[in-house]
């Protein structure tokens, strides 16, 4: 849900090296994996007999890489779960001689999602035969370490959360897949921050909303997601009175209120964050007698601070997020259910992103084997069948992938403050 | 009109904070002639003080009555006695022993000083902003259409009654006697039995406790604060009385209230004026010392002939 708070908390590419604890680190989830190919043992024998024409089952292993311990496991967990549950079930149905394992590792150190950690484990996944596919990162920070590796071994990711336009569009992401710039490895089920400024104008529009005035902090990010929510916000018959950027540093927003009210705008639209503004325009807009007025910003007012700063004038606010609300999805309230039932804690905001994303890597594999006459695919196959997929049924509803290894089916939701806690309110489809 | 007259209100609000950061440099300036970079940290201080000194007293939301003044009262004048004595620490400590040195060594502490003081401000409250308790019950009035807050008017009323009381104190004092006698020519006050090392002192202690003034109510009027404030305030007080006339008081003040009017009417009447509100301040201040080189008032308070 706070989706920014990954952002935010971009670490340099290149971290500390691990120490003792951080090489030994490996060695727990690898405990897990071991239980796993016990458990995965249970239905292995059906497999097998049904299958022994084709002489025993492959062992085929799904990397997932999440940061699992520390400051970032209350949501890693919860998003490692749901793509071990996607694996589970998938041994479940008896899948055509193979078994499915998870290959998991931890891309923490030190209580923290560490990028070189991360660059680590999805080497430690390539330079395993076994491994297929792999899921994750959670954080575009590490997703930027990783993907010159995947890209180079040709082997499928899929990133349950990270949020980041630069991962798949632009110079950048041309930058990152070193080995083969024509290909691209990674996919993503979320979708993406500048998403959110055309999530925002269709939600005002919804609620009536006609005269927007805008501000936004100059960065990449809160321009973006501004011109984004202009750009729709008049494409859907609103009109914008004034589009204004603030400076760096910039503490008092009386005179731009000042000017804004006189315009008679039913709509503040802020672009950026709760530091360089956010906060402190909403908490302002009482003192210029606009305390009434809606607030709509992204992401970057998501966190406890923006209830922080602004304090009580925080009431009223609303600010998209681009994840989907599972637990108000129709389409995922059976996943909701089976992941009660399997993990006894209900689904984080990530859970059911992971478990659409080991799905579409294990139906791309199933796909792949059974064109390679029932035997083990090349990467190549797979990562081939994976960005092919379009309208693969989920929980998030159906996913498919654009060139870019974006999702097709961007969902998001919107949340209001009340009593200084979000709530959420709508969600909106952003169907391409 | 009622807009233009409303920015008036705005820009002599956010004008009156600079003006208070205005007046320490200048005092500083004027006395020893260094720019003291780090006395926009002293002002965030203030803010960090008086939070603080408001956490001890248990106050947490807004305050009325015999109770308010008490408050208010007592905060800020802690917030100003610890600025102050932080202030003498630093002269003490960083810049006394650079006195004689050549100028830009003072200048160069002074920015180091700065970063010392963010960085203990950052370890103390963290590198987030830090909200601040809305002590003051905000009523606006409608003067016509034009909106007044009561911590838009406190704010013009503080700055001005600030000037005024040191101007006072300087005019009138036999300390502020001994300020503007050694500002005017170190030895030979000296040589009339002026005590200078006090005297400085006593400089950045009014200069620190002004800068402790201006960080509660800072405080107070936007309700947040965090370790970086001071840079971005500071460079603008600094200009402002750059502006008015470095070591002017007076100037100081002028040159604040003009930098938050600028301020304003450039957001105003720019198209997208926002964010060429800092350009429109500093091409003026190009302008204003290029035709008067010694700022709006001129460097006269401490009769430099």
């Amino acid at each position: 849900m706070r989706a920014f708070a990954k952002i935010g908390a971009a670490r340099p590419l290149i971290g500390p090296r691990p120490e003792l604890p951080g090489l030994l680190a490996p060695i727990g989830p690898l405990a897990l994996i071991a239980a796993l190919f016990v458990a995965a043992g249970c239905s292995a024998p059906r497999t097998t007999t049904s299958q022994s024409s084709n002489g025993g089952a492959e062992t085929i292993k799904i990397g997932i890489d999440l940061p699992v311990s520390g400051a970032d496991a209350s949501t890693g967990i919860p998003t490692r779960n749901g793509a071990v549950q996607a694996i589970e079930d998938a041994n479940a149905k008896a899948p055509a001689g193979v078994t499915f394992a998870a290959y998991d590792l931890d891309d923490a150190v030190q209580g923290a999602h560490d990028p070189a950690q991360g660059a680590q484990n999805v080497r430690s996944f390539v330079s395993d035969a076994a491994v297929l596919g792999m899921i994750g990162p959670y954080n575009s920070s590490v997703a930027q370490a990783e993907i010159p590796i995947t890209n180079d071994a040709g082997l499928a990711q899929v990133s349950p959360a990270t949020t980041n336009p630069g991962l798949t569009k632009g110079d950048g992401a041309t930058k990152m897949r070193t080995s083969h710039p024509d290909v691209n490895a990674f996919f993503r089920v979320c979708t993406t921050d500048d998403r959110q400024g055309a999530a925002g104008a269709q939600f005002a529009r919804k609620l009536g909303l006609k005269k927007a005035f805008i501000v936004d902090d100059n960065e990449t990010y809160g321009k973006g997601l501004a011109d984004v929510f202009e750009a729709q916000f008049k494409a859907d018959g609103g009109s914008v009175l004034g589009h204004e950027h603030l400076t760096k540093g910039q503490t008092d927003f009386k005179a731009l209120l000042t000017k804004a009210s006189a315009l008679g705008p039913d709509l503040i639209y802020y672009g950026g964050t709760t530091a360089t503004g956010g906060g402190l325009l909403r908490k302002q807009m009482r003192d210029a007698n606009m305390g009434s007025l809606p607030y709509l910003g992204g992401d970057g007012i998501s966190d406890a601070e923006f209830e922080t700063v602004a304090g009580d004038a925080a009431n009223g606010a609303y600010y998209s997020v681009a994840a989907p609300e599972v637990s108000k999805l129709p389409s995922a309230a059976a996943f909701v259910a089976a992941y009660k039932k399997r993990w006894g804690t209900d689904v984080g905001p990530y859970s059911a992103n992971a478990y659409a994303a080991a799905n579409i890597e294990i139906a791309a594999i199933e796909k792949a084997m059974a064109a390679n006459g029932n035997k083990l695919p090349s990467r190549a196959g797979v990562l081939a069948l994976v960005a092919k997929t379009s309208n693969f049924p989920s929980p998030i509803g159906p996913i498919g992938f654009d060139r870019n290894g974006d999702t097709t089916n961007p969902i998001l939701s919107i949340y209001k403050v009340a009593n200084e806690r979000p709530v959420f309110v709508d969600q909106v489809d952003l169907k391409l | 009109m009622d807009v233009f007259f409303q920015q008036i209100v705005n820009g002599l609000s956010l004008g009156g904070i600079y003006a208070l950061i205005a007046l320490g440099y200048t005092m500083v300036y004027g006395i020893i002639e260094l720019i003291n970079f780090a006395h926009g940290d002293v002002y965030t201080m203030g803010t960090f003080f008086s939070l603080a000194i408001l956490t001890g007293l248990g106050v947490s939301g807004e305050v009325h009555g015999i109770a308010l003044v008490g408050v208010v009262l007592v905060t800020m004048l802690a917030a100003m006695l610890l600025c102050g004595i932080l202030g003498v620490l630093i002269e003490r400590l960083a810049y006394r022993r650079l006195r004689n040195a050549p100028r830009l060594a003072p200048l160069i502490t002074a920015i180091g000083i700065s970063f010392i003081l963010e960085n203990v401000m950052q370890l103390w409250r963290g590198p987030s902003p830090v909200p601040f308790p809305d002590v003051i019950p905000n009523p606006s009035y409608a003067l016509g259409h034009v909106l007044v807050t009561a911590k838009q008017g406190a704010v013009i009323a503080l700055a001005i009654l600030m000037m005024v009381a040191l101007q006072l104190f300087i005019y009138n004092t036999k300390m502020g006697k001994a300020m503007r006698a050694t500002a005017q020519d170190r030895d030979a006050a000296q040589l009339m039995g002026v005590n200078i090392n006090t005297t400085i002192a006593m400089t950045f202690l009014i200069g620190s406790a002004l800068a402790g003034a201006a960080g509660f109510v800072s405080g107070v009027y936007y309700g947040t604060t965090w370790f970086f404030n001071g840079f971005e305030a500071g460079l603008k007080a600094f200009t402002a009385a750059v502006l008015g006339g470095i070591g002017n008081i007076a100037g100081a003040m002028l040159g604040g209230f003009c930098i938050g009017l600028i301020e304003a009417i450039a957001t105003q009447y720019i198209p997208n004026g926002a964010q060429w509100t800092n350009v429109v301040v500093f091409s003026v201040l190009v302008l204003v010392l290029i035709f008067r080189p010694s700022g709006l008032l001129g460097e006269s308070l401490p009769e430099k002939v």
